[in-house]
């Protein structure tokens, strides 16, 4: 793998104002910012590891476990609040024992709230993976799960 | 020089002149109005985090932070309108609603400060170290300047568990107002990066990455951060309910070379806590783990020797020092010359070191002065001596184009020379490192030479006359072949620069061909004009070898007149000390060579703590240390640095120099019967002209002498990993030192097994 951060990191300069841009080459070719690639990107810029963390960890986007197998993003935006989004989330967040964020131990799901997803005539809606599920309740959630291992 | 054009401005109706480039903050300051503040600091970059320093400015919009706008010319500025008063209540109430404020408001608040009635409530309550009384906390005067008697706004407590696991501070986030003073001093001033702000919103708290511990982070637990802190969310452990201190008193630290100037706070005859002085030329505040935190649990160890002892052959017991002067006195009177060997520490006083040397030759009438630090270097003595007493100054660092450092870290020890280094790298000067493990400079550095220390004077060999060819010499082959190319490239960028500095750490001393090392620095020096830097842990040689407490050096012989420190051959007979010769009387003064020193009859044992050893000493004497007693040393970079007494002598313990003299007085010899410190200096000024001068830099000769100083008794290789003072390690006194010991260690394992 420490070819391929190489490989990411060859593509910036080495000041810290390209922090951020290295972060998210980094990201899309990995899923995430492990350890070992902070140590990388530290040498690279020549700051150290805590000041990356602390730059990474404020902006939600950067993730520092490897992701999990399929990603589930409940939608809280206006329309699907309303119709009962917040509920579907927090069975979700129940019924896999892990908050927004975090990644089952199992490493089976992600678990991410978004704002909207742009289709708020389904809602209350759901995407997991790529594919969209309109309409959702409690209990076709609970069976569509299944359907992701 | 053209006058500096003064910009003027009006405050609060007031016209007054400053100097460009102040912000709003500065010359209110400078012109004695009050602005209310908590997170800027001097001299730290502003950061504009608390917003109550919020002025009115005619012309700008909203209510700028002072901190953070530079004057301009014709620029009007109110500080005191009643908008800007009730703004700044405001954001203190916002800032109190995370913030456990039951202290702030109380309504005991004034008999607390007068009788202290309420101070363990508030500590239990608030969990925080100050109490009112204290007057340590900036958020209690700024609350009380702003006038804010209540909060109108719930308290919000965080919950953040309290961190207790790491040496030396602990901290209590749920008391942080996150002004960011901690993350700035870590990053901007110590250039360390430990710390800095994690997640955002409420969640957002300041520590390194990953949850890791601070140890496991590369803290240098330098204490700055807890230094600046305005609140009690940082706390130093083994001085935080001790209140506030009523003394301080500015000293010497005297756990290595480099002679920092530390601020010891002390209350009820106790040190309590050591601070840096940020105005101190010599480290301008960048005192390390040692000097910061490593003192008052050193000097006030439950181990301290408090009164003379005897052993009998049913133990140890204690005796008066009548008694103890009159035994010593006895067993060193009517013995040959030869048969009585005195070791002696160079963490000791220059006056404590005049006196021993003083004590040796009159009283005992021989040359036998010893120190372990012989043993340590064997043959490589004289050359370290060399390159020590020829130091330059640390200044010269970040002036340099191209800097070299060998064996030498400074995450726990010398940090004024490695943050000196960390900024000249950063301010584009060529960096290298050689070193066997990892060291905190690797970051800034162009190439890192990671190569076992029975070879740096190979590499060194190749460094300095580097041509692919020499792979044909047996010795450099692998070398050549692993390294060749970064040496030719960065060979090309030190030939091109003119000023070249080379840092050499303590680790030299315990390296296999520790000469052959030296030789070549002697050799950058003299003939490439490197300037070199020795960072080494005998804190006054110096001054040893200025006073004369050396084997044949007679005191102020060494030194040359005038400031330069050009060469200058004088021969000195330095006579090879015998380490193996079994004598009749042994006398250690401040040091603890068990393994080193010859048989002996009897055994004089003079320190503050006692050494574990399986030798039991005949006679204990209970000395007292540097913050007991006055006195000055010599700094590597030569200055004369004061020691200042700080607290009384600890029980019945005494000073060095009292003890030599009151056997010396006992035995009849000698004309050294002092009654001070001042003396002393009296009878030095006899041998160096104006000492102690505090403002001029003594210089030395150069040694040119043939000879070895001593044996080596056996290899003491790895030795200076381990910190001591007087002889002992400071990780068997301090606990954060032994936490910070381990660490290294496993450090330097772990990067073992990965080779
Ligand atoms: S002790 Fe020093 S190195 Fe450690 S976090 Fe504080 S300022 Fe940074
Ligand atoms: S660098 Fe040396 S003199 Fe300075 S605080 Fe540390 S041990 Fe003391
Ligand atoms: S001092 Fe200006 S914002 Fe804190």
């Amino acid at each position: 793998m420490s070819e391929t951060i190489e490989a990411v990191l060859t593509q910036y300069s080495r000041k810290s104002d390209d922090l951020i841009p290295i972060l998210q080459g980094v990201q899309k070719e990995f899923g995430y910012v492990s350890l070992e690639s902070v140590k990388k990107i530290s040498r690279y810029l020549r700051i150290t590891e805590n000041q990356i963390y602390g730059v990474s960890s404020f902006y939600a986007q950067f993730r520092f476990d490897p992701p999990g197998r399929h990603s589930i993003k409940a939608c809280l935006g206006t329309a699907c609040h309303v119709r009962g989004g917040a509920t579907l989330l927090e069975m979700l967040e129940r019924g896999l024992g892990i908050s927004c964020g975090e990644t089952t131990p199992d490493k089976r799901f992600d678990l991410e709230r978004v704002a909207c997803l742009g289709c708020c005539a389904l809602s209350p809606v759901v995407q997991i993976d790529k594919n969209i599920y309109s309409r959702m309740t409690v209990t076709k959630l609970t069976e569509l799960l299944k359907e992701y291992e | 020089m053209t006058k500096e054009k003064r910009l003027s401005i009006t405050i609060d109706n007031r016209n007054v002149e400053v100097r460009p480039g102040l912000t709003i903050l500065q010359a209110a300051r400078e012109n004695n109005v009050f602005i209310p503040s908590l997170c800027t600091l001097e001299p730290l970059p502003s950061y504009g985090a608390c917003r109550l320093c919020v002025v009115e400015v005619d012309g700008l919009r909203g209510f700028p932070t002072s901190c953070t706008t530079p004057v301009e010319d014709g620029m009007v500025i109110r500080t005191d309108t009643a908008e800007i008063k009730s703004l700044r209540q405001e954001v203190l109430k916002l800032l109190l609603s995370e913030h456990p404020a039951s202290c702030l408001f109380c309504t005991e608040q004034n008999e607390c400060k007068q009788f202290q009635g309420t101070i363990r409530k508030v500590g239990v309550t608030t969990g925080c170290r100050y109490c009112p009384n204290d007057n340590r906390c900036e958020l209690q005067q700024v609350t009380e300047k702003i006038g804010l008697t209540e909060t109108s706004y719930p308290v919000y407590y965080r919950g953040f568990p309290v961190e207790k696991y790491d040496p030396f501070y602990d901290r209590d986030y749920n008391l942080c107002i996150l002004c960011g003073r901690c993350v700035r001093v870590c990053n901007n001033v110590r250039l360390n990066g430990t710390l800095s702000f994690k997640q955002r919103g409420k969640l957002t708290t300041i520590g390194p990455a990953f949850e890791r511990s601070h140890l496991e982070a590369g803290c240098e637990f330098c204490g700055a951060c807890v230094t600046v802190c305005p609140t009690g969310a940082l706390s130093t452990k083994v001085s935080k309910w001790y209140g506030k201190p009523d003394n301080q008193v500015s000293t010497t630290c005297s756990y290595c070379s480099v002679g920092c100037q530390i601020l010891l706070q002390t209350k009820n005859n106790e040190v309590l806590d050591a601070l840096p002085d940020y105005e101190s030329p010599v480290d301008h505040g960048l005192i390390c783990v040692k000097g910061r935190f490593a003192i008052p649990e050193y000097v006030h160890s439950a181990l301290r020797l408090s009164s003379p002892q005897r052993l009998t052959p049913v133990g140890y017991e204690d005796i008066s020092w009548e008694q103890a002067i009159t035994e010593a006195a006895e067993k060193l009177s009517g013995i040959k010359p030869e048969d009585c060997l005195v070791m002696v520490s160079p963490q000791l006083t220059n006056e404590d070191l005049f006196v021993t040397q003083q004590f040796v030759r009159q009283v005992m009438g021989s040359e036998n002065i010893g120190s372990s630090m012989m043993s340590d270097l064997g043959n490589s003595l004289q050359m370290f001596m060399d390159l020590v007493l020829h130091t330059d100054f640390f200044d010269v660092i970040e002036k340099a184009e191209g800097v070299f450092t060998i064996g030498f870290d400074s995450t726990y020890g010398y940090s004024p020379i490695g943050i000196s280094v960390k900024k000249a790298a950063q301010k584009g000067t060529t960096l290298i490192t050689l070193d066997s493990v990892d060291s905190n400079l690797d970051m800034l550095s162009e190439t890192v030479f990671k190569i076992e220390p029975s070879r740096w004077a190979d590499f060194l060999d190749l460094f300095l006359d580097y041509s692919p060819k020499r792979s044909s010499e047996k010795r450099l082959a692998d070398l050549v072949s692993l390294w060749g190319d970064d040496i030719e490239r960065v060979n090309k960028l030190f030939l091109k620069s003119s000023s070249n500095v080379v840092i050499v750490g303590p680790k030299l001393i315990g390296a296999t061909d520790a000469q052959g090392v030296m030789e070549k620095l002697i050799k950058m020096r003299d003939t490439f004009s490197w300037k070199v830097i020795v960072a080494h842990p005998y804190t006054n040689l110096a001054g040893m070898l200025a006073m004369g407490a050396f084997p044949g050096i007679k005191p102020g012989e060494l030194l040359s007149d005038g400031d330069s420190r050009s060469p200058l051959t004088v021969q000195t007979n330095l006579s090879p000390l015998d380490l193996k010769k079994r004598r009749k009387v042994v006398y250690l003064i401040g040091e603890a060579p068990f393994d080193v020193i010859p048989e002996c009859d009897y055994l004089i044992y003079q320190n503050g703590l006692p050494a574990e050893s399986s030798r039991q000493p005949d006679l204990i004497l209970p000395a007292s240390l540097f913050t007991e007693s006055g006195g000055t040393m010599m700094s590597v970079e030569g200055r004369v640095l004061p020691i200042q007494k700080a607290v009384e002598p600890y029980m019945n313990s005494k000073p060095d120099w009292w003890i030599m003299s009151n056997i010396a007085e006992k035995m009849n010899k000698g004309k050294m019967k002092y009654k001070d410190v001042s003396s002393i200096q009296g009878e030095i000024r006899k041998h160096i002209k104006g000492f102690p001068n505090i403002k001029k830099r003594l210089a030395f000769s150069k040694i040119n002498v043939k000879g070895t100083g001593a044996v080596q008794v056996k290899s003491r290789e790895g030795i200076f990993t381990q910190d001591s003072y007087r002889g002992i390690p400071l990780a068997e006194v301090v606990m954060g030192m032994k936490a910070i010991e381990e660490r290294v260690q496993s450090i330097s394992c772990s990067d073992k097994e990965a080779q």
